[in-house]
């Protein structure tokens, strides 16, 4: 079967009108133009009424276009036989669907064995699958719909839709019907299964928060099914395209748009450092020429030790670790530019020190530093290479 | 209660029995058949499902010993007759069983099926079938039960018919309390006997209620 | 099609209108008899399905007696009360008894299954408000209850009424009034036109039974008693 690394999605002037209904009413597409590329998370998120489920559906022909075409792999889907398309495509809804008189086992393997794969294939891969998606075989294999948790069910829906490892995924809110603790366990489980597995989704959702977590492309819908903006997260945080998507994305779009960077993300100031052992008066000289008077001692391995003010520098004799007696927030480059911030005023510091993995020092990050993030002509890193 | 009349027709007893049963499955398994395909038509195409229940309300108000009589100029005294009142009572019991099974199938499920890519053929066979499986069987015990009863009522054709009935209808004529009983209290018991046996039938052909893991 | 005439004949003969043994008697004794039987039923079954229905127990008892009554054959009903009842009252106990109590045990299953599921199917916070506001257990059945499940209840009458009707021919056999005496002497005298004539009079009593009750469940519906607190799937799971 085509690699299952993903494939190419394409809308091309899709669109869906129901008769007798004009545009602006709940469900229809307008004229719909994205590309997916391979390997990556589409998100389509909008109010209700914008189309986007209408669109998903349109990709596996549960919902044929009145215009336009889509595309998958350079092939318009209405030229390919309708039960081999939706094969070859792995469908999560969020009441999942599971056969309530199936058991797991059977609900999974429902396109293998539609596929035609042998009894033992298809076993191997019930079981692999599970285990993919953090169910026990032994445990849950061979029980029904109705003994399972909402969760659970969840996971088997999206073991179900991976079994003929397709290279498209269709997903409308999948985590939508659990409680928001077990959304997010998922949301992060799935994020980390897309690393492996690297196939093609497209997602739905009305939550302007899932989206911009799960999503590597965003793609906005007005009602009517109206494209209102398509880019990274980044890009429609830092530029919407319209007062809909800013209002979409809500006022808080600087804060969420702190979220998506890490402190790695910025270039982090020098500071002026010392180790123990070294001549004070010349250190002294140093930090009292500077605008910013403070002394960064550091170990030898470059781990911090504290800061000592230009006045707390000895004149003579050497710098010792006892000297040191302030302390700023560690910053791990790849924690959020949130949290860090949230670190340094919770520390009521102007600054944190940036270490990387073995804990040496890289630089300063301050709280302005941070805040030019907030301002919204701030060109936008992208987050597709 | 005459116990020796009794002993003395145990075989004649016996050879109702079966007779009895014989037209009961006989029209039962009829109904069900044409219902099936009444019923797949109706929920296919929804404008014909008014008019299918209409019809069938209509047939179950005539009283089936008109229906009977009703036919004997047509058809006569054969097993046409009694047998073709016995299967249009089915119909309306299992078309609106397995109608509201069919539709009973939750709606993601079915999406889930289209979605996974099942042809309609399968579909049906695989999972609606399947789910709507709890209502058919209903209908199937209800359908059962009742026609056992009918099957008495086509004693007013003759001889030939009645099942167990044939007793009551003989057993009246001669003012004969115990031939009464004799066909009463076996056709009651085999009605109740055969609604046990569907109820547990249809328990076991469902296994996935709610707990339960399978065997 | 001889068989239409003959009926159209039987039924527009003034004969047949007047004297022993014409339609208006027949039609009197079978309303009558079915009334009676029903309001029997009615007696029995309602008050057993509010109790069941708003304590929610002795379901289970409720269950295997209704699935026995509706399993039981009609005729063998018949049959086996009417040596006892003719032992008993040699008059009425031949023609009226045995139909009777077979009637009964035909309405009972109906009435029970629909009382029983309406009420047990009312929401359950309206009720639980009703409590919390200081209203005894039987002034919540009454004010509460059910108003709300009247249309079910009512639709398992008026089942158990055109069963009744259609059914009674059934007494006919074994020297019963009603309407069935056309069918079952049709049949022994061969004559069409008396045995569809009997149907269509049979038929037509059925359906204006259900029209009439049909009228009933509106008027009470339409006084606004139609909450939205009905639980619909209980009640649309209940054979009407």
């Amino acid at each position: 079967m085509a690699g299952s690394r993903g494939a190419l999605v394409a809308f091309d002037h899709a669109s869906k009108r129901y008769p007798g209904l004009d545009l602006g009413r709940t469900g229809a597409v307008e004229d719909l133009s994205l590309e997916v590329p391979a390997g990556r998370i589409c998100v389509l998120v909008g109010p209700s009424g914008c189309g986007k489920t209408t669109s998903l559906k349109m990709v596996n022909r549960l919902i044929e276009p009145t215009s336009g075409r889509i595309l998958v792999d350079g092939v318009d889907v209405a030229t390919r036989e309708v039960t081999e398309l939706r094969r070859s495509i792995g469908y999560v809804i969020q009441q999942v669907g599971l056969f309530p008189h199936q058991t797991v086992r059977a609900n999974v393997a429902t396109v293998p064995t539609l596929l035609g794969w042998s009894a033992d294939r298809i076993g191997g891969r019930v079981d692999e699958l599970l285990r993919l998606v953090g169910l026990d075989p032994a445990v849950h294999a061979d029980r029904y719909p109705a003994a399972l948790s909402g969760g659970e069910r969840q996971r088997v829906g999206v073991a179900r839709a991976l079994a003929a490892d397709p290279p498209l995924m269709l997903m409308d809110e999948p985590f939508g019907a659990v409680d928001p603790i077990v959304r997010e366990r998922l949301q992060n489980e799935f994020l980390r299964l897309q690393e492996v597995l690297a196939k093609t989704i497209l997602f739905v959702t009305h939550d302007i928060d899932e989206a911009i977590k799960m999503g590597d492309l965003v793609a906005v819908l007005d009602i009517g099914g109206r494209l209102a903006q398509f880019g990274t997260p980044d890009e429609i945080l830092a530029n919407p395209a319209s007062d809909f998507v800013a209002r979409f994305v809500g006022a808080d779009r600087g804060l969420k748009r702190l979220a998506l960077a890490r402190v790695g993300d910025l270039e982090p100031a020098p500071a002026l450092t010392a180790h123990p052992g070294d001549d004070a008066s010349a250190a002294r000289d140093r930090t009292l020429a500077d605008p910013f008077p403070y002394l960064l001692l550091l170990e030898a391995d470059g781990r911090p030790i504290g800061w000592l003010s230009a006045t707390q520098v000895p004149a003579s004799g050497i710098l010792e670790e006892a000297m040191a007696t302030a302390m700023s927030p560690l910053l791990d480059v790849r924690t959020t530019l949130k949290d860090a911030l949230s670190m340094l005023l919770a520390a009521d510091v102007q600054a944190g020190l940036v270490v990387d993995e073995a804990g040496a020092f890289r630089g300063l990050v301050t709280a302005e530093m941070i805040a030019e993030r907030l301002h919204p002509t701030t060109p936008a890193r992208a987050a597709v290479d | 209660m005459d116990t020796s009349w009794i002993l003395a027709h145990l075989d004649e007893l016996g050879l109702r029995t079966i007779q009895h049963l014989g037209l009961a499955f006989l029209a039962v398994g009829s109904g069900f058949v044409l219902s099936m395909g009444l019923s797949v038509l109706a929920v296919r195409v929804r404008p014909a499902l008014a008019p299918i229940i209409a019809l069938s309300g209509i047939l179950y108000t005539i009283p089936s010993l008109a229906l009977f009589a009703a036919l004997v100029p047509v058809t006569g005294l054969s097993i046409l007759t009694a047998e073709v009142p016995l299967v249009l009572y089915t119909l309306l019991i299992f078309v609106r069983n397995i109608v509201a099974g069919l539709d009973g199938v939750p709606g993601d499920v079915l999406e889930a099926a289209d979605a996974m890519g099942y042809s309609r053929r399968t579909r049906l066979l695989s999972v609606e079938l399947p789910l709507a499986l709890p209502l058919i069987v209903a209908g199937l015990r209800l359908a059962s039960v009742s026609t056992i009863g009918l099957v008495t009522i086509s004693g007013i054709l003759g001889d030939r018919f009645g099942g167990l009935g044939f007793f009551i209808f003989e057993g009246y004529r001669h003012a004969f309390p115990t031939e009464i009983l004799a066909g009463a209290v076996p056709s009651a018991v085999l009605a109740l006997s055969v609604d046990r046996l569907l109820v547990g039938a249809g328990a076991r052909l469902t296994p996935w209620s709610v707990g339960s893991v399978a065997r | 099609m001889s068989v239409v005439t003959a009926t159209v004949a039987w039924l527009t003969d003034p004969a047949q209108w007047s004297g022993a043994g014409a339609i208006p008697q027949r039609l009197l004794e079978h309303i009558g008899l079915s009334a009676v039987s029903l309001l029997i039923a009615v007696a029995i079954a309602l008050p057993a399905g509010l109790a069941i229905g708003h304590t929610r127990r002795g379901k289970v008892v409720a269950a295997s007696l209704t699935n026995i009554g509706r399993a039981i054959p009609s005729l063998a009903v018949i049959g086996i009360v009417l040596p006892i009842t003719a032992a008993i009252d040699p008059q009425l106990g031949f023609k009226v008894y045995p139909t009777l109590v077979a009637m009964v045990i035909l309405a009972i299953p109906p009435i029970l299954v629909n009382t029983e599921a309406g009420i047990a199917g009312v929401d359950r916070d309206l009720v639980e408000s009703a409590r919390a506001m200081g209203m005894r257990e039987t002034q919540v059945l009454i004010s509460v209850e059910i108003p709300v499940a009247l249309s079910v209840i009512l639709a398992g009458v008026r089942s158990a009424a055109t069963q009744i009707v259609a059914t009674m021919t059934l007494g006919a056999i074994f020297g019963s009034g009603g309407l069935g005496r056309f069918l079952v002497e049709g049949i022994a005298q061969n004559d069409d036109g008396k045995i569809f004539g009997g149907v269509v009079l049979v038929a037509g009593l059925a359906l204006l039974t259900e029209a009439a009750f049909v009228t009933i469940e509106r008027a009470a519906a339409w006084r606004g008693r139609e909450h939205p607190g009905t639980n619909r799937r209980a009640a649309a799971s209940v054979p009407t």
